[in-house]
Order: C-alpha cells, then sequence, then structure tokens
C-alpha cells in the first residue's frame, strides 16, 4: 500500500503554547483515519497544519512522496505559491462550511477548477455536475447558498472540494455546525466517499460514523497521539484513561450493537 | 528644481495664527454643545409617532442633510439678514449655519442610538412600572449614550474641519488668517502648508481617539 | 416683514445657475472616476503592502481625512503650482483636491468592507489553492463591493457637498454662479434660497437612492452563512 500522507515529527506553537508535540502519522491510499479528542486536543490544528492553513513550527509533510517545503525537520521554509500549489491537491472541508455566498451552487463548485487549476468551460462543467450529481444536489446547482438548508450548504462544500480532484480529503468538524436532523446527510455522503475508495482525514466528534467508517482510529490529548488503532480497539477497548475517560463523557453517542457474526 | 522653504512669516505672524486658532475652536466648541443639545430635541421629535412633532422634525432633518454646509453658512451670512431682525455678523452666520448642520446629524445619531437598544429594555423597564421619562433617562439613555460616543466624537472631528468654511465668509478663524498672512507676506507655500499641519495636528487626535472608542464600544465585544 | 420676495430675477439668469449645476456635477464626476479606483489602491496598499509602502499610504490617507478640504484645495491651487513651478487651473486644482480627498475616505470604504468578509471565506478560497491575488479578485471583492455600495454612494453624495468649495478659487460652479447673479441683483436671499434648493433637489433624489438601495440589499440578504 502506498502512503498518500506522510507526517514526521509536526509540531505546532502558539506562542508559549504548545498545540502539537512531535506527531507522526501516515495515511495510506484509499484509507479512513479519524482523528477524535477533547476540545483543545489539537485535533483541527493538526488538519489544518496538513495543508498548511496553519504554518507547522517543525516537521515535515510528505504528499505522495512530495517534501513540501525546503530545509530540514526542525528549520522548513515554505514560498506562497508553492503551499497553494499544495493546497490545491488537498481538498478541505470546514465546520461553518464557508461556501461562496455570491456565486451559485454550480459556481461554487466550479470555482477552484477555473482559477487554480485554469481548466477550460467545459472541463469545469463537466467536474461540477459530475461532483455535484454525486453529493445528490445536481437539483440545486443554480441555487444560491443561501436558499440551501446546512447539511446540502456541506454537501456542496464537499462537492467543491473534490472537483478539485484531491489526492487526500480533510473534514474539519464538518457536521459540528448542524442542526441534529442534518448531520445524517452529511455523513452519509462522507460515508459514500469512504467507500469509494477516497483517502480521508477526519477530525469529528461522531463516533459512531468513526466505528463504522474509520479505518483507523487516533485519540489525541494534548498535542500527542495518546493511542491508535481499528475501531474496535480504541472506541470499545480503550487502554489508556483518557481515552476511557473521554468516551464516558461521550456516552450518548449510539454504537452499534456488537453483533460479530 | 529646488525650492528654498522658508517659514519665517509664519513664525512672524504666529499672533494672527494663534488668534485664528483659537476661533476656530471656540466656533467649534459653541456648535458642538449647541448642535448636540438641539440635536437631542429633533433627534426625540423624529422619534415620535406623532405627526405634528415628526414632520417638521424630519423635513428640518433632510433640508440640512442634503444641502452643502457651505451653502446653508452663506446663506445665513448674505440672505438671512435681509428677513433677520437682528444684526447678522460673520460668527453669527457661521454658528447658524453649522449649529443647524450638527443638530441635523446629532439627531440622527441620537435617534439610531435609542432605536439600536433591544425592545426588551424597553419592556422590562415598563413591567417595573417606570414613566416613559424614566424608561427613557434610567434605561434606555444610559446604554444608547455609551453606543453613540464615537459617532458624536466623529461629528465633532468632522465639525472642526467645516469651520475652515467659515473663511469664506471672513470670519477670522484659522484658515481666514492663514489666507489673509499669504496675502500679506506673499508665500502661500509655506502658509498654506503650515496650516494642513495645524488643522492635521488639532484633528488627527481625535480621530484616533474616535477609532478606539469605536473598537471599545462595538456592540457585542 | 416688509420683504418683498421677487424670483423672477433669479429665474431670468436661470441657465447661468443651471450651467453651474453641471459643472458642480462634472467636478464631482471627475473626482469619483479618479478617487474611487485611487482609493481602492490605497486600500490595497495599506492592508496588504510592505511596511515601507504601508506606513507613508496610512500616514497620506490620515493627513488627508484630518484636513479641512479648503486647506487642501488652497494647497493644491495656490501652493502646489508654485512649488512645481506649473499652471494649474481651479477646474484642474479641484480635480486633484477632491480625487485625493475622497480616495482617502474611499480607501476606508473598502478597507472596511475588506475587513468585514467573514474569514471563512479566505479559508476555503486559500484551501482551495488560492493565492492572494486570485482570493481577492475572485472571492472577497466581488461580496466585499456589494456591501459597499451604500457606503460608496454616501461618501459621493458627500463629494458633491464639497466640491462647493470650488467656488472659492473662482470655478464657476453653482454656488459661484449664485454668488456672482447675486452680486450683481442684490437679490441675495432669492438667489441663495433657489441655489440651496437646487443642491437639495439633486442631493435629495440621490440620498433616497441610496436608501432604497440600503433597503433592497438589506432584504436580499447578502449574508455568509457561518
Amino acid at each position: 500500500m502506498t502512503n498518500v500522507l506522510e507526517i514526521k515529527k509536526l509540531s505546532k506553537s502558539f506562542g508559549d503554547l504548545k498545540v502539537l508535540d512531535a506527531i507522526d502519522l501516515t495515511v495510506s491510499k484509499g484509507s479512513t483515519v479519524v482523528i477524535i479528542g477533547a476540545s483543545g486536543s489539537g485535533k483541527s490544528t493538526l488538519l489544518r497544519c496538513v495543508n498548511f492553513m496553519e504554518i507547522p513550527s517543525a516537521g515535515q509533510i510528505v504528499l505522495q512522496g512530495d517534501l513540501i517545503g525546503s530545509g530540514t525537520g526542525e528549520s522548513m521554509s515554505y514560498s506562497d505559491s508553492e503551499l497553494a500549489k499544495m493546497r490545491a491537491r488537498v481538498g478541505m472541508v470546514f465546520q461553518h462550511f464557508n461556501l461562496f455566498p455570491h456565486m451559485t451552487v454550480k459556481q461554487n463548485v466550479m470555482e477552484g477548477p477555473r482559477t487554480v487549476l485554469k481548466c477550460n468551460t467545459a472541463e469545469c462543467e463537466r467536474r461540477a455536475d459530475r461532483y455535484l450529481e454525486k453529493v445528490g444536489l445536481g437539483w440545486k446547482a443554480d441555487a444560491y447558498p443561501s436558499h440551501l438548508s446546512g447539511g446540502q450548504q456541506q454537501r456542496v462544500a464537499i462537492a467543491r472540494a473534490l472537483a478539485m480532484e484531491p489526492e487526500v480529503m480533510l473534514f474539519d468538524e464538518a457536521t459540528s455546525a448542524l442542526d441534529p436532523e442534518l448531520v445524517g446527510e452529511v455523513l452519509q455522503t462522507m460515508k459514500e466517499l469512504a467507500d469509494d475508495g477516497m483517502t480521508m482525514l477526519i477530525v469529528t466528534h461522531e463516533l459512531g460514523f468513526a466505528y463504522t467508517v474509520a479505518d483507523r482510529v487516533l485519540f489525541l490529548s494534548e498535542g500527542k497521539i495518546l493511542e491508535q488503532g481499528d475501531p474496535e480497539a480504541v472506541l470499545i477497548n480503550p487502554k489508556q484513561e483518557a481515552t476511557k475517560n473521554f468516551l464516558r463523557g461521550h456516552g450518548s453517542f449510539r454504537l452499534p450493537e456488537p453483533n460479530l457474526d | 528644481m529646488e525650492y528654498n522653504w522658508d517659514f519665517g512669516a509664519v513664525w512672524t505672524y504666529r499672533g494672527l495664527l494663534w488668534t485664528g486658532l483659537q476661533n476656530t475652536i471656540i466656533l467649534a466648541v459653541v456648535c458642538l454643545v449647541l448642535g448636540l443639545f438641539f440635536g437631542l430635541f429633533v433627534g426625540a421629535a423624529r422619534y415620535s409617532t406623532r405627526p405634528i412633532l415628526n414632520y417638521p422634525a424630519t423635513a428640518f432633518v433632510e433640508l440640512f442633510r442634503n444641502t452643502p454646509v457651505l451653502i446653508q453658512i452663506m446663506w445665513f451670512f448674505f440672505a438671512f439678514p435681509i428677513i433677520s431682525p437682528f444684526q447678522v455678523d460673520a460668527f453669527t452666520a457661521a454658528t447658524l449655519g453649522l449649529v443647524l448642520n450638527t443638530t441635523a446629524f446629532s439627531s440622527e445619531i441620537f435617534r439610531a442610538g435609542i432605536q439600536s437598544i433591544a425592545k426588551g429594555q424597553w419592556e422590562a423597564a415598563k413591567a417595573l412600572g417606570m414613566t416613559y421619562m424614566q424608561q427613557m433617562k434610567r434605561v434606555i439613555l444610559p446604554q444608547a449614550i455609551r453606543r453613540m460616543v464615537p459617532a458624536f466624537m466623529n461629528r465633532a472631528v468632522e465639525l472642526v474641519k467645516m469651520t475652515s468654511l467659515a473663511s469664506v465668509i471672513a470670519y477670522g478663524e484659522l484658515m481666514h488668517q492663514a489666507k489673509s498672512i499669504a496675502a500679506i507676506s506673499f508665500n502661500p507655500i509655506e502658509m498654506y502648508t503650515a496650516v494642513a499641519i495645524f488643522y492635521f495636528l488639532l484633528i488627527f487626535p481625535f480621530a484616533i481617539l474616535v477609532r478606539r472608542l469605536e473598537i471599545k464600544f462595538q456592540p457585542g465585544s | 416683514m416688509g420683504y418683498e420676495w421677487d424670483f423672477a430675477i433669479v429665474f431670468r439668469d436661470f441657465d447661468l445657475l443651471l450651467l453651474g449645476l453641471v459643472n458642480t456635477l462634472k467636478v464631482t464626476g471627475f473626482a469619483l472616476l479618479f478617487g474611487v479606483p485611487l482609493g481602492l489602491v490605497l486600500a490595497l496598499a495599506r492592508l496588504y503592502g510592505v511596511a515601507i509602502i504601508r506606513v507613508p499610504v496610512g500616514f497620506v490617507i490620515e493627513f488627508l481625512r484630518s484636513t479641512p478640504p479648503i486647506a487642501q484645495l488652497f494647497w493644491f491651487f495656490f501652493a502646489m503650482p508654485l512649488l512645481l513651478d506649473i499652471e494649474i487651473d481651479p477646474f484642474e486644482a479641484a480635480v486633484i483636491t477632491f480625487s485625493l480627498q475622497s480616495s482617502a475616505f474611499f480607501a476606508e470604504v473598502f478597507r472596511g468592507g475588506i475587513a468585514s468578509i467573514d474569514s471563512g471565506q479566505w479559508e476555503a478560497s486559500k484551501a482551495l489553492g488560492m493565492e492572494r491575488n486570485a482570493q481577492l479578485r475572485r472571492i472577497i471583492l466581488p461580496q466585499a463591493i456589494k456591501r459597499m455600495v451604500p457606503a460608496f454612494m454616501e461618501r459621493a453624495i458627500e463629494v458633491m457637498k464639497t466640491t462647493t468649495l470650488v467656488g472659492t478659487i473662482s470655478y464657476a460652479d453653482l454656488l459661484y454662479e449664485a454668488n456672482s447673479i447675486a452680486e450683481e441683483t442684490y437679490r441675495y436671499l432669492e438667489v441663495f434660497t433657489v441655489a440651496a434648493g437646487m443642491y437639495f433637489v439633486v442631493i435629495f433624489i440621490c440620498s433616497m437612492g441610496v436608501r432604497h438601495l440600503e433597503h433592497y440589499l438589506g432584504r436580499t440578504g447578502e449574508i455568509t452563512t457561518g
């Protein structure tokens, strides 16, 4: 199995506050990795460092064998244009969707291919149609984001990221801002992507979803990976006290009944 | 091309400039105080639902907000004396124009400030048994005025700038003194540069203060 | 009050007043034509320029905002031509002054508009791989400009009011024409009242337009979710 993403000794500090402490993580092609942890554990920062929305303080990111930036692990330097090119290869979905309100749904999805990848109009349209169809919103192509429900907006945001045909997708608490009844449709879309073999790195509080979809679950605490393994190992039989406490705090999450035959 | 700057005349005529600066400040302060005072009443009249108060107040505000302040000042200096029962000198004309202008703008600030207070505040005060005046004085205005402060300061900045228009009708404020000195001593370059700098030094600290207050009083921060 | 109003004299010279109004609009139009783009450039320089550009631009904006327009006009008309050894007519001085003066205010409108855009818009476009120019051009400015329209129009009205100053350097705008007619006929009351009325009509119509636009933009809701 090839590694799509390798994170080596990644650290991030904001002033004196060390948010990430020498994280090592590899994500292989087609796998779904879910990161869980309490708020303030650094999980969102980890995700945002992967595509340099935050610049790491130290460490390296390797995407499909390409080391991003130049220098040694302790002091990397990055050029703006290199980072922009890198981000074009990584899709990101935000907690608050961040659709472009002045563009229709279809224009939102076409924007990346058009402005960043310089695709011709026909190709942009082909991609928009295809990925809107994939998230089940082809019929909303001409609507403006403000006329969609939160769940629909987030599915459009997923289509917008997919239209870049990224090598890996990042989901930063993609369902946290949604009303409870709208969470399901977004998780369903994400699950379908996982089933299609998309490589995904997901930060979420939806432990039931993590259990069903993840190939690997990471529990992050105080900027370190405290525990990792398959969903069964981390979510059902955690070894660390901190993990157990965290899961107890999320007692309301519903796991499917263990039905092991 | 080398120009030899010579600010000597600015220093020579410092007495005239000082008088001008004092007159600028006097005019600005008088107009600000009177303008805010009348503005409160016009604002209250604008806020009222009674047509007899609302209509004339609205007409007044629209008239003064939608004409240039210079023509207001010139109207009071050249036209008004013809029908005025009293003598109108340059100071009076400038004061009339600037006070009424400031009244119109500040009444809108009062109105918007009062409108910005949530309805619940009126209801809570009413439920306690307060009269309308008590609600206004004890509950609404104390909150509203806090929000209005930056807008009023902004108005003060605009007002200081507007006082320079009194030079057009030969009131001896800073701009007029500068004009006179430039004519006597044939040094428009230094004189007009100096007067611009004086105004900047007078106004800029206020502008900074306004911005500080704007950030501090931003609702919700 | 025994004064006998006589408007006939005003209307005999009404074409002069109209000509003055046209000149007022001309100065305003040119000031906006140069002032708005310059304001955008100043705003971008102040927001994103390197320190050596940002600091002086900031100073120029603050200086223009904190000095009376009449002081600026006199500087550009009386001081600058001597300093640079050039000739300049009142119209040119007025256009230079009001373009620069309004650009400082427009710069702040632009800056406020850009700052009002939700940070998520920057994030989302950055995550797509856009560089700053593309982000500004495609995502931020189209939204910001729509929000700024009312503030722009308000500023444009202020510019028109401010142009009344050009009369002081003998450019034949509406106020200047009114003054000369009044001086000739001694009908100050009628002439200034009519001139004020003409300003009122033009500016009031513009103000109403702004208010309708504000209302309309408020209703269609340029709202970003989240």
